[in-house]
């Protein structure tokens, strides 16, 4: 287990590094940089000259680069282009309100996709089966920016029940005011929904199938207790793993979400710092969103291989149980 | 042992459901507005910001909010007035005299403006809040007072007064110092709510990309009699903004697109109002003259004839816009309003393209959305380019793009672009047309006044018969509030400090 940990942090690490610099990269690729953004239409040329320099724009991308690298390796995420703000303290002011907004919405979906996953998977092919498919479906289907602007008018303009705009007081955080979480926590919930259940009940209906639940089955096992004790163990694993994808999905897909209702998350930020070609503000936050979703996905290895009953019982037999989790 | 039954699983179905829509109900069980206090005298405010890179230094903040902030909390020097003699009203100055020769301005600061620390305001302080956009190295916006004074030689001759000599005589020097100058205390390098200032208004709290507080400044010089709070709102997209005016989260909403604004008009308890000239964005589409077509005086006039300004106005900004006539700074006193309107007249666009031998030729015009409606004008203008034979083709950038690159959008054929409002002879960039030049340059500085209008009018009429822009409209700031407000004086950006809000 220990050497499998190090294996994957060790491989985390390296993605983020390889990520860091094709975000550098990327981002000093695209047209413009932050000076000529700053600058407006008009300032002179000498103006633009000499903020570019101030900016440090002037100088090779890779070397500034490999300044920031260093930089970063000592905790310094660098400053914001725009006007100078650390960008350490810009993440710190609104990274914890993100992981709010997802991990409420993850909680939500989890207890959503078991109630209709395990009777869609338990009775694959039936009518309540049909019915949660084609309600996944047409989920799928539906943009992040139709469902929450659809709850916006029904919620929101149409009964007047929840605030159209998460504005959260000066010192508060969005914890404090849970009205202002609800339509952004809605608009993510019905955008992952739709695959959160499609996984579990793919996992379900596979696991429905296997021998150990046949048997249980065959010995009289039936109802709850059939999906509890031997349905629910089986398909845990698959089911875990489904949900760190959706959740890693969700973090990147806040953005639509946090800009509609101007929730103060780490998506809208990113948006601007891309039109604004601030790239130590790109680098600090699309890192932060890039190693939280490694950590998701990490995390959902570990536990979906914790959960997994051949692994478990293998290792309760005395079996390599840790062969599950390469 | 349970029967598992589809009821069953329905059943607990139900239960998270109603679980669900519990939790749903207790979050939505409390009504108050998230947004603060809804006392009579808090007015809540949104504007577009620059999220949570946002600081107090206005000096390197260009968004809406940025300046709307500045100016209630340092007191402006004055503001652009074309119904005053001079062009300006002034705020924290008491007199701008010049001398018969252009060379130097005497500014004396009123008698009655102190810091919040209780310092009085004195002209040390003046001189360093001139200096202070290439001191505290400011965007190149905030420093165009640098460009036409000579700062370093400038000095105070008592403890109110400030003598400024120009680089080059110039005769709209007041125009500059008013434009967007604001008064900050000597030796001022951090921007923080503690930082002593002098404007309307004191910063009680501030989180960056979230809200501003502001309280009323007990020891404000002005008359006026605003909210006893501002709560500034950073909301950086406009129709969340629009969606904080609707659902009670604001009670003044900044920056509303024309097409929100239209519905809001419609509605009952709200307001719409628009910025009038001089407080017009000019949007312009440049023909660049090293593009081998537009050398050809006629394929510009061409395309000017060709662009339906009416329809513009009509379609793109629902009447919430002003025509334009091919020059700058409709509104500033030196504007030449005698021009004879350009027309729309596909007819003699097509003649003059046939006779410069360019019938048929392809254009790309360049587009991003920087300024409300300007790639749906860019639309109808390349629309309007096809009417009368010309390959046109649009190009829509994202946003922010147009100018981020700029020495690419100074190479492109035909490009979409903006000015906020500012003075035509100030704001001219040369190069263009070296007669014009000419003669904005003796319309900033001849001594005589008839003398510079005279050729400030000539060189606007260069523009109209041969200049390289199409300034189809002007476009302002578009506000919206609750009928509850009033009070509101549109400048460049809205100035809430004489807003008055009626109870509910």
């Amino acid at each position: 287990m220990t050497r499998f940990l190090l294996a994957r942090l060790g491989t985390a690490l390296a993605t983020m590094a390889v990520l860091s610099a094709a975000l550098f990269l990327a981002t000093d690729a695209l047209p413009g940089d932050a000076a000529g953004a700053a600058a407006g239409a008009d300032a002179t040329a000498e103006e633009r000259a000499e903020l570019r320099e101030r900016l440090g724009l002037d100088r090779p991308v890779v070397e500034r680069y490999l300044a920031w690298l260093g930089a970063s390796l000592t905790g310094d995420l660098g400053r914001s282009a725009a006007a100078g703000r650390p960008v350490g303290e810009m993440l710190a002011s609104r990274f914890g309100s993100s992981v709010l907004l997802v991990a409420t919405a993850v909680v939500c979906i989890a207890v959503a996709a078991t109630m209709l996953g395990m009777p869609a998977g338990l009775r694959s092919g039936r009518p309540v089966d049909r019915l949660v498919s084609s309600g996944t479906v047409t989920l799928l289907a539906l943009p992040e920016f139709l469902l929450a602007t659809v709850l916006l008018a029904v919620f929101a303009h149409g009964a007047g029940l929840l605030p159209a705009v998460s504005l959260i007081p000066l010192g508060d955080s969005p914890w404090q005011h849970p009205q202002a979480l609800v339509l952004p926590v809605a608009s993510l919930f019905l955008a992952g929904v739709g695959i959160a259940t499609r996984l579990l009940r793919a996992a379900v209906a596979t696991a429905a199938e296997s021998p150990a639940v046949e048997q249980a089955r065959l010995s009289g096992e039936r109802g709850l207790r059939l999906a509890w004790s031997y349905v629910l163990p089986a398909a845990a694993a698959p089911a875990v793993q489904g949900l760190a994808v959706t959740t890693a999905g969700l973090l990147g897909g806040s953005l639509v979400v946090e800009t509609l209702f101007d929730y103060p998350g780490v998506g809208s930020e990113l948006a601007r710092a891309v039109a604004y070609r601030d790239t130590a503000v790109v680098q600090g936050f699309g890192l932060a969103l890039a190693g939280t979703a490694l950590l998701v996905l990490l995390l959902g290895d570990l536990v979906s291989g914790l959960l997994d009953v051949r692994s478990r019982s293998a290792a309760v037999t005395g079996g390599r149980g840790e062969r599950r989790l390469r | 042992m349970s029967e598992l039954s589809r009821r069953g699983f329905l059943g607990i179905g139900a239960v998270a459901a109603v679980g669900l829509s519990g939790l749903l109900a207790a979050c939505s069980a409390k009504p108050d507005a998230p947004a603060g206090s809804s006392a009579a005298t808090t007015l809540r405010a949104a504007f577009a910001g620059g999220g949570s890179a946002e600081t107090l230094n206005y000096f390197v903040g260009p968004t809406a909010l940025d300046f709307v902030r500045a100016r209630l909390v340092h007191a402006p020097l004055g503001a652009i007035d074309p119904a005053q003699p001079d062009g300006v009203s002034l705020g924290a100055l008491e007199s701008i005299e010049v001398d018969d020769d252009l060379t130097s301005y005497t500014l004396r600061l009123r008698d009655d403006i102190s810091f919040s620390d209780g310092s009085p305001v004195t002209s040390d302080d003046l001189l360093y809040s001139l200096r202070a956009p290439d001191a505290l190295q400011g965007l190149p916006f905030t420093r165009l007072v640098g460009r036409g004074f000579d700062l370093a030689a400038a000095e105070t001759t008592d403890a109110r007064t400030l003598r400024l000599p120009t680089v080059t005589p110039i005769a709209d020097g007041r125009l500059l110092l008013c434009q967007s100058m604001l008064v900050i205390k000597d030796g001022t390098t951090e921007f923080t709510p503690a930082t002593p200032s002098c404007g309307p208004y004191l910063i009680e709290g501030f989180e960056p990309g979230r809200q501003t507080v502001l309280r009323r400044n007990p020891d404000w010089f002005g008359e006026e009699n605003g909210p006893d709070e501002i709560h500034l709102l950073s909301v950086n997209d406009a129709e969340a903004r629009v969606n904080a005016l609707r659902s009670d989260g604001a009670d003044f909403v900044s920056g509303v697109s024309p097409y929100s604004a239209q519905l809001l008009a419609e509605e009952n308890g709200f307001t719409v109002s628009a910025g009038e000239a001089p407080y017009l964005s000019n949007l312009r589409f440049e023909m660049n003259l090293e593009h081998e077509p537009f050398r050809d005086e006629r394929v510009r006039r061409a395309f000017r004839l060709a662009v339906d300004r009416q329809a513009i106005v009509d379609t793109v900004y629902f009447g919430r816009a002003a025509i334009g006539n091919d020059v700058p700074a409709i509104g500033f006193p030196s504007y030449d309003s005698s021009l004879e309107q350009r027309s729309h007249d596909p007819d003699e666009a097509r003649r003059l393209l046939r006779a410069a031998g360019h019938d048929g030729m392809s254009v790309e015009l360049t587009a991003g959305p920087e300024l409300p409606g300007m790639v749906e004008t860019a639309t109808l203008v390349v629309e309007n380019l096809r009417e009368i034979g010309v390959r046109a083709t649009l190009v829509e950038l994202p946003a922010g793009q147009l100018y981020a690159d700029y020495e690419a959008y100074q190479q492109l054929p035909f490009a979409a672009g903006y000015n906020p409002p500012a003075p035509f002879e100030a704001n001219h960039t040369p190069g263009a047309l070296p007669e014009v030049d000419t003669l904005v340059a003796t319309a900033r500085s001849a001594p005589d006044a008839a003398q510079r209008t005279d050729a400030s009018h000539r060189a606007q009429r260069l523009l109209w018969e041969q200049g390289n822009q199409i300034i189809p409209v002007f476009v302002p700031t578009v506000d919206a509030h609750t009928d509850r407000l009033s009070g509101v004086r549109h400048l460049q950006f809205p100035d809430l400090s004489a807003a008055r809000l009626a109870s509910a």
